[in-house]
């Protein structure tokens, strides 16, 4: 089963934009649901359904800003990013130092790690 | 003439912790439960989000959050000799208003109050004799052992995600945790949160003075974490704008992001907010509620919402102001010590001991509510003879702010000029090196101090504000010099290059703010003559009315209130869905 989720994990992101490292491809997607804890408190899967973060339904591949009903700051409105794995990854790092001004409160994941899990997981979910 | 609405079942006053929790825990029965609240909805999306939340003007300042008191507050004076004047402006305290309640812009701080809280009057006078409570001290056991809270505690720290470490586990003491609380079920759902380098200096200190230091405990969630209700907390991101702020992060445990969504899930519960309630509706009996009586805030009209159970959640304050004005319980007598309503109330004692420690730095902006390190050798820890001291209670100590931020937090050291070149110079150096550790202490009630409505001053709906006559009396005093004594040695073995003069409070004052943590003035207990409700908060004289909150507490601790308001919460709600409903009189 594990197997099968990194193998779809890697179509999908290899699909949504090119993936910069292995091992972001290689994010174990089990693992990245639990982690997603730390996102849960804020943002759903459920594209009806924003909460104090926007809807995380369809992310990798989504350009930022992108969901209608949300109000996003200025700053990531102006951002002019697609989220992929690569620019996931760096946002989740550090989200002020790639969006100065974003709202998300959230100081940032420091293990490559845990992003690439995360990713995998997103990723994942993202698919139609 | 007010209109009358259809009737429900259950009303609710207040929406707060207690208002939350109580609607959550009743919303099964599938009884039409309407919840009215005074202020305002309130959600993290509309209120709490970054950059809004960061106003540090307008949340602390000028209290956004809080009641407004040109609406409603309350008058004060220091004794019966005084006048009573107004609070114009809050300070002392800070009460809460809109969904939520205080509980939105609390610290988060969660205690489980001991039996030396609990069984105080049967304890000191075992150990001390009769004579060893003063005879103007009008001092109760509550009625509830910390044994029969235990579950209801433990049910509280799960809801709101309360970080924190265990230290007197059923199957041994742990190290590392408070070696003085009761015996506890379970650990706190969550790990310590982290602290910086000023708690760390505390802890070594007092360690060495043969101290006990324990992580604080506090609903501030140290990791992402999902309740037994499925409500997500995040994980606290050390902002600093926790007290007196909505969190931004959803990481401190708050109503709005817990039990609230999940009572309002049930289309039986209904919130209507700007829903002022004036009174509590009697029957010609005088001894059955028939529901409350309130005022639209936005439309201005008057409306009655008629209901089997009136369940009084308001702060403290006001549950207390709205018995009086409905006529629920016997108002207190201070002359002739008759009379209930109004007695026993407790405010909270305390103070702190500022110093500087020359090149080093704390980083105060990297803080959040209960992040910090405290000592319980003086409150819980019974082996502590209050006997030389001659006082009744004791001192937490702890070290650990709740955020530096840019307006409030100015600390400088004595002797600079209140202003100037030399002001800004001291205050750019003291920033970083500056630290405190502080002390709160109990107040016993005292004869003298007590809540009653105002002879002359009304609020804006015309109805007499409540009258507070409160000061510290000599059992205070010697706890605050004994706590303000503690914070000096502990200071002084952290080695500082300035240790600040350390003068204890002696006499309360309105003005500067010093603690949220009003009790009593409707206290619970087993004798009818000496309290407003019984133990589970039920009213003696109108049994279908529950006063549930601290104003409950026969006295105040150490500790934050919200520990044991939270537990005696859900107590009430268990003994309402179980045994109240079945059988509706007085519980026994």
């Amino acid at each position: 089963m594990k197997r099968l989720i990194a193998a779809v994990c890697g179509v999908v992101l290899a699909a949504a934009a090119p993936v910069a490292s292995g091992q972001v491809s290689g994010g174990d997607a089990k693992r990245g649901e639990t982690l997603y804890a730390a996102c849960a408190a804020c943002h759903t899967l459920d594209p009806g359904q924003n909460q104090l973060g926007p809807h995380l339904k369809g992310i990798v591949g989504r350009k930022a800003a992108a969901v209608d009903d949300y109000t996003y700051s200025g700053p990531m409105k102006r951002a002019e990013i697609t989220w992929t794995a690569e620019t996931l990854d760096a946002f989740l790092a550090d989200p002020q130092a790639v969006v100065a001004g974003t709202k998300m409160p959230f100081a940032g994941m420091p293990e490559a790690k845990d992003r690439a899990d995360l990713i995998a997981y997103l990723a994942l979910t993202s698919q139609p | 003439m007010a209109r009358k609405l259809p009737r429900a079942d259950i009303v609710i006053v207040g929406f707060g912790w207690t208002g939350g929790i109580l609607a959550r825990e009743l919303a099964p029965t599938g009884l039409k439960i309407v919840a009215l609240e005074r202020g305002g909805p309130r959600s993290t999306e509309e209120d709490f989000a970054v950059p809004v939340i960061r106003d540090e003007l307008r949340f602390d300042r000028r209290h956004d959050l809080m009641a407004d008191t040109a609406t409603d507050t309350c008058t004060v004076r220091n004794s019966l000799a005084e006048t009573a004047l107004p609070m114009r402006r809050l300070g002392s305290f800070l009460p809460g208003e809109g969904v939520g309640g205080a509980g939105v812009h609390w610290n988060g701080t969660t205690w489980r109050w001991s039996d030396r809280d609990l069984r105080i009057r049967s304890l000191y006078r075992e150990r001390y004799g009769a004579k060893y409570i003063p005879a103007d001290m009008p001092l109760r056991d509550w009625g509830v052992t910390s044994a029969e809270l235990e579950p209801y505690y433990e049910k509280f720290e799960y809801v709101a995600g309360v970080s924190g470490k265990a230290g007197n586990l059923k199957t041994g003491k742990v190290p590392g945790g408070n070696p003085f609380e009761d015996v506890r079920a379970k650990d706190y759902p969550l790990p310590p949160l982290t602290h910086g380098h000023g708690p760390q200096l505390f802890a070594e200190a007092a360690t060495k003075l043969g101290y006990h230091p324990f992580p604080r405990p506090g609903a501030n969630a140290s990791r992402p974490y999902t309740n037994p209700d499925g409500m997500h907390l995040g994980q606290c991101q050390y902002c600093g704008f926790c007290e007196r702020f909505g969190c931004e992060s959803n990481a401190k445990g708050s109503p709005h992001i817990t039990v609230i969504p999940v009572a309002l899930k049930h289309p039986n519960v209904e919130l209507r907010t700007h829903a002022w309630v004036q009174k509590v509706l009697l029957d010609s009996t005088r001894k059955r509620a028939t529901g409350v009586a309130y005022v639209d805030v936005e439309t201005g009209e008057e409306l009655e919402q008629p209901a089997d159970v009136v369940l009084l959640c308001a702060y403290q304050l006001g549950n207390v102001h709205l018995m009086l004005l409905s006529g629920i319980g016997k108002p207190y007598d201070p002359k002739t010590g008759k009379g209930v309503i109004g007695a026993n109330y407790c405010y909270q004692g305390g103070g702190g001991q500022l110093m500087f420690f020359e090149g080093k730095s704390f980083n105060p902006f990297i803080a959040t509510g209960s992040a910090g390190v405290t000592i319980d050798d003086f409150h819980s820890n019974w082996d502590f003879d209050r006997g030389p001291h001659g006082f009744v209670g004791g001192s937490t100590v702890q070290c650990g702010g709740s955020g530096g931020r840019p307006i409030g937090y100015r600390p400088t050291p004595p002797g600079t000029p209140l202003w100037g070149s030399d002001w800004k110079r001291a205050t750019a150096k003291g920033y970083q090196s500056a630290l405190s550790v502080s002390f709160f202490t109990s107040v016993t009630p005292n004869r003298g101090n007590y809540l009653d409505l105002d002879p002359t001053y009304t609020n804006a709906f015309g109805q007499p504000l409540l009258r507070m006559t409160f000061d510290f009396h000599e059992n205070e005093r010697k706890m605050m010099a004994h706590g303000a004594s503690l914070c000096a040695e502990i200071g002084k073995a952290m080695n500082p290059t300035i240790l600040a003069p350390n003068r204890p409070r002696n006499s309360w004052s309105v003005v500067p703010y010093q603690s949220t943590h009003n009790t009593g003035g409707a206290i619970m207990g087993t004798d009818p003559s000496q309290t407003a409700v019984n133990t589970w908060q039920q009213s003696w004289d109108v049994p279908n009315v529950f006063s549930v909150g601290a104003s409950s507490f026969p006295h105040n601790s150490a500790y934050n209130p919200t520990g044991p308001l939270a537990a005696l919460a859900y107590r009430t709600a268990e003994a309402i869905r179980d045994r109240y409903l079945k059988h509706p009189g007085l519980l026994g």
